[in-house]
């Protein structure tokens, strides 16, 4: 490898990727020149680090300032408003595209000519016939259900009355049993 | 370098909501080092560097909402103080014809092949950056004294990466030779 194809003061500053560096040093094993070069260079670079930093004179500080302050404007498109706007620019955008952009067809999709044949008479004709029909099943439905009804309300009546019969044939035979005893028990006492 | 980063965050987000405070805390880790830079690019004259350094945090201030990336505030600072003393030094060479940098007190170079004591050191860096042209100079500023890297010292000259490399390794060419020593070169 060349000394051309070696960045020294790059690699001086540590600005080289790992591979250059491996290269660098690799190069720099078996070139005298390159040493020397770097050498230099951080001589160089330690001579320079050796300036004293200056104290500033003054300290800078800034008092609470109406006009050092930023407007409301500022702030506000600070505060992350600017996101919500982004994101409300980029819909609009959105919105504005796909309306220029939207595909010719979908227009004349429109089923306007469809409706335009139908008359108004057959529509009323559809709407009553539709109509009629739901009302008969409302109506089917309905007495199908009175019926059924009906039926439950007789049933439970006839055993109802039965079930009175009953018992009144049992209060007739406990009144005659009654009778027939009060008329032995009057014997017994005559006797 | 990253707790300190997240610090600056931390200080910049607050500053943008009013906080004259938090900037003024920020201005002060900050002031030493764009104080000196100034002082380099001006040549040393300290009543300059002050005034530039307060208009470089001055308009830091005024225009903190449109930094983007907090994370490359020390960049953009940068950016805005380079540009600041770019402006004085135009207009000072439009009134005085000619911009002179102060010249060290006394000459020395580590040349001569003698020990040198740290303020011989200095002066003869000073003398050494002083004869340099200006823009290898500031090249010399950003990547030795503030340490940048190349691509942020390209975003702050707003020149390209190569042209940085350029005026540098010119800078660091002539740097040598001045400052070397016999022996070593």
């Amino acid at each position: 490898m060349s000394c051309q194809a070696i960045d020294v003061k790059a690699y001086s500053f540590g600005e080289v990727t790992a591979a250059e560096r491996r290269d660098a040093e690799f190069h720099m094993k078996s070139c005298a020149d390159c040493r020397v070069e770097l050498a230099q260079l951080q001589l160089v670079q330690a001579a320079l680090g050796g300036l004293r930093e200056e104290e500033p004179p003054r300290r800078i500080a800034f008092v609470s300032d109406k006009v050092f302050e930023p407007n409301w404007r500022q702030r506000f498109w600070a505060s992350g408003a600017r996101v919500g706007f982004a994101g409300a620019g980029l819909l609009s955008v959105a919105i504005l595209v796909h309306g220029f952009t939207r595909p010719p067809a979908l227009t004349q999709t429109a089923p306007t000519p469809v409706v335009a044949k139908v008359s108004t008479a057959d529509v009323q004709n559809q709407i009553d016939e539709a109509v009629a029909k739901a009302v008969a099943r409302i109506e089917e439905r309905q007495n199908s259900k009175v019926d059924q009804l009906l039926a439950t309300t007789e049933k439970k009546y006839e055993l109802e009355r039965q079930a009175l019969a009953i018992a009144f044939n049992d209060n007739d035979l406990l009144r005659k049993q009654n009778r027939q005893m009060q008329i032995q028990r009057a014997g017994l006492v005559k006797d | 370098m990253i707790f300190r980063e997240v610090e600056d965050r931390d200080l910049i987000a607050t500053a943008r909501k009013g906080d004259v405070e938090a900037y003024n805390l920020l201005v002060s880790r900050w002031e030493k080092r764009v104080f000196n830079y100034l002082l380099r690019l001006t040549g040393g004259r300290r009543e300059d560097a002050q005034d530039l350094s307060q208009d470089v945090f001055l308009k830091a201030y005024q225009n903190l909402a449109k930094l983007d990336d907090p994370a490359k505030f020390a960049g953009w600072l940068f950016r805005i103080a380079h540009n600041e003393a770019y402006s004085m030094l135009r207009k000072k060479r439009l009134d005085d014809a000619e911009i002179t940098f102060d010249p060290p007190t006394a000459e020395a170079s580590l040349g001569s092949g003698s020990r040198m004591f740290p303020v011989e050191l200095s002066l003869a860096v000073q003398s050494a950056l002083s004869r340099l042209h200006a823009d290898q100079r500031e090249a010399v500023l950003l990547k030795v004294y503030q340490g940048f890297k190349f691509e942020e010292m390209a975003e702050i000259l707003e020149i390209p990466v190569s042209t940085v490399k350029s005026r540098l390794y010119t800078a660091l060419d002539l740097l040598k030779t001045a400052l070397t020593p016999a022996g070593v070169r």
